[in-house]
């Protein structure tokens, strides 16, 4: 009987109105459920193709590998191959300020230099690379009184024909692989707020010349080899050596040539030792009054170490040179007694700092450098050695990078030579590069 | 070497898995952390094999971008490094035998310049930008662990 009830009244209630209504609800939320549902797996959908896109564009996927079918040329990873199919212009720089204040002489603040970095690659094989630097400001200014006078020069203009790892061709205006500033020359990439003396006044930093060569590494092992136009040795000094016979294709003098060659042996990563060898006449074709050909063979080889490791940096050079027919360029140059320019010449220094940030982005690294050198170790019969050119330098600084691209330094140099008129000086350094 | 050439390289038997994450705020502040690496990108795609897990990663050097791929053991070490795209003048590219000093490498102190990886001559730029791509990748390893991705 109860059952019997219960039965009929269910039927009443799924008969009646208000039940049919709660039904009618239920399908249609369902049905909006399903709809939101829906939207949600195509939002899904959409998301996902946005990641795929973002990755793209993240990672330049969009670029076509050049000759992906071709083994290229690639100093790093062995299954790693650099590629571009559009033209690629890079720009890069660097700049130098310093504020010496020496003790019995006037204090100047410098401009340094400014250097523009500009290269092309035309192909994943065709490379350009070039250097403008304006140095001391502006080229009004004259210089004069103890300064030196502005100027814009292009310190390396070549191109690169990438052939493989051992093997590859350069030509154009190219930094002379000799010593350890003259190819790595950034402020952040030595100390010192000035460069050592012994890379400006016996490796006449910074160098080049116009000529063409080859590169490459193999294994352990790197290699440069260049023949370029000779110096001039119209402009040897006795002070500064052969640093202003330098020619940097500015329409250069051809008529004697030179080659320099180095090596450097890199055993384990970041220590390297290497040394290299330059031969060449710096005559020019020019002659002495009575006829005679001046050939003046510059002959400089130097040997180097450099490593760092844990925050210690080591570094040491060693260079002799020697300049032939050296009396006859005196009297070409009109040069007597101690103006002569040496006959041999040479110098050392031996460098170190430390690291003291244990933070990667941070660098606060005091050095020290200790240099010798002399521009007339020797000079020919009848001149003499100006003892003001035998030289001793002793150099004590900080070096602050708050970003590894900018640097801080501050530094205290005494400078004492065989004259003893050498003086002490402090200078203040700010760098950058880009 | 397109990113595919580069996994199937990295995985030449398994099909790897792609992997979306969203980073949230404490979990992107948290890589930051661990890794000392200041990024701002909270998508993370990666991926996925029972081998290993790889990453790819954009970054300027000097100027210009460079993409790595970095491929993550499953208990967080270095199993590879790949440069799959430099921009840079080739002078600046690292040598084989720079990268193997990262394989076998955790997220510690050791992995930086200032640790146990020599830098690279001539080239301090680069090896900073690779060795900082590395400690972000294993920071973000760390802090995906049972995430599961989207």
């Amino acid at each position: 009987m109860v059952r019997r009830l219960m039965v009929l009244l269910s039927a009443m209630l799924i008969a009646s109105p208000s039940f049919a209504q709660s039904a009618q609800d239920l399908e249609q939320r369902l049905k909006e459920l399903q709809a939101k549902l829906s939207a949600i797996d195509e939002m899904k959908r959409e998301i996902d193709i946005l990641t795929q896109e973002i990755e793209t564009l993240k990672s330049g996927a969009t670029k076509k590998a050049v000759e992906a079918d071709q083994a290229q040329y690639g100093m790093g990873a062995a299954a790693s191959k650099v590629y571009r199919t559009d033209a690629g212009v890079s720009i890069g720089g660097y700049g130098e300020f310093a504020y010496d204040n020496p003790r019995h002489d006037i204090a100047r603040a410098d401009l340094l230099r400014g250097v523009l970095y500009t290269g092309y690659k035309f192909s994943p094989r065709v490379l350009f690379n070039s250097e403008l630097e304006v140095e001391h400001g502006t080229t009004e200014n004259k210089g004069g009184d103890g300064a030196e006078g502005g100027a814009v020069g292009l310190e390396f203009a070549y191109l690169d024909y990438l052939i493989r790892p051992e093997a590859n061709v350069r030509a154009g205006v190219m930094l002379m692989p000799v010593g350890l500033i003259n190819e790595q020359h950034e402020p952040t990439a030595y100390f010192g707020v000035h460069r050592p003396l012994v890379e400006d006044a016996i490796i006449p930093t910074t160098w080049s010349e116009m000529g063409a060569g080859i590169f490459g590494d193999k294994g352990a092992l790197t290699y440069r080899a260049y023949v370029t136009t000779g110096l001039d040795s119209s402009r040897f000094e006795s002070e500064s050596g052969i640093h202003e016979g330098k020619q940097s294709g500015a329409s250069a003098k051809a008529e004697d040539l030179a080659i320099v060659a180095r090596a450097d042996w890199h055993p384990f990563e970041g220590t390297m030792f290497g040394g290299s060898i330059y031969n060449g006449g710096s005559g020019q074709g020019a002659r002495t009054e009575d006829g005679q050909r001046i050939k003046g063979r510059v002959r400089l080889a130097e040997v180097h170490a450099d490593s760092k490791f844990r925050g210690a940096s080591l570094r040491a050079l060693f260079a002799r040179g020697s300049i032939g027919d050296a009396a006859l360029i005196n009297e070409r140059n009109g040069l007597e007694g101690d103006e002569s320019i040496g006959k041999s010449f040479g110098g050392w220094y031996l460098e170190g700092g430390y690291d003291l940030a244990s933070r990667a982005n941070i660098s606060i690294t005091p050095y020290v450098r200790y240099e010798r050198l002399d521009t007339q170790r020797s000079v020919p019969a009848g001149f003499e050695r100006n003892p003001e050119n035998n030289q001793r330098i002793f150099t004590a600084g900080f070096a602050f990078k708050p970003i590894s691209q900018t640097v801080v330094k501050i530094d205290w140099q005494r400078a004492k030579n065989q004259a003893h008129t050498g003086d002490n000086r402090w200078n203040i350094g700010l760098g950058y590069i880009f | 070497m397109t990113q595919d050439q580069a996994l199937a390289s990295a995985f030449p038997n398994a099909k790897p898995a792609r992997q979306t994450f969203f980073l949230t705020k404490q979990q992107l502040d948290a890589a930051r952390q661990e890794s000392g690496v200041d990024f701002r990108e909270q998508l993370v795609i990666r991926y996925a094999t029972p081998a290993g897990f790889a990453y790819f990663d954009s970054h300027r050097v000097r100027t210009l971008p460079e993409t790595v791929m970095i491929v993550v053991t499953p208990d967080g070490k270095v199993a590879r490094v790949e440069i799959l795209s430099f921009d840079e003048p080739t002078d600046y590219f690292p040598k084989r035998r720079w990268l193997d000093q990262l394989l076998g490498r955790h997220l510690d102190a050791d992995l930086s310049l200032k640790g146990a990886v020599r830098p690279i001559s001539g080239a301090s730029l680069t090896g900073q930008a690779i060795v900082n791509a590395t400690r972000k990748v294993l920071a973000l390893h760390h802090v995906l662990a049972g995430v599961a991705p989207k």
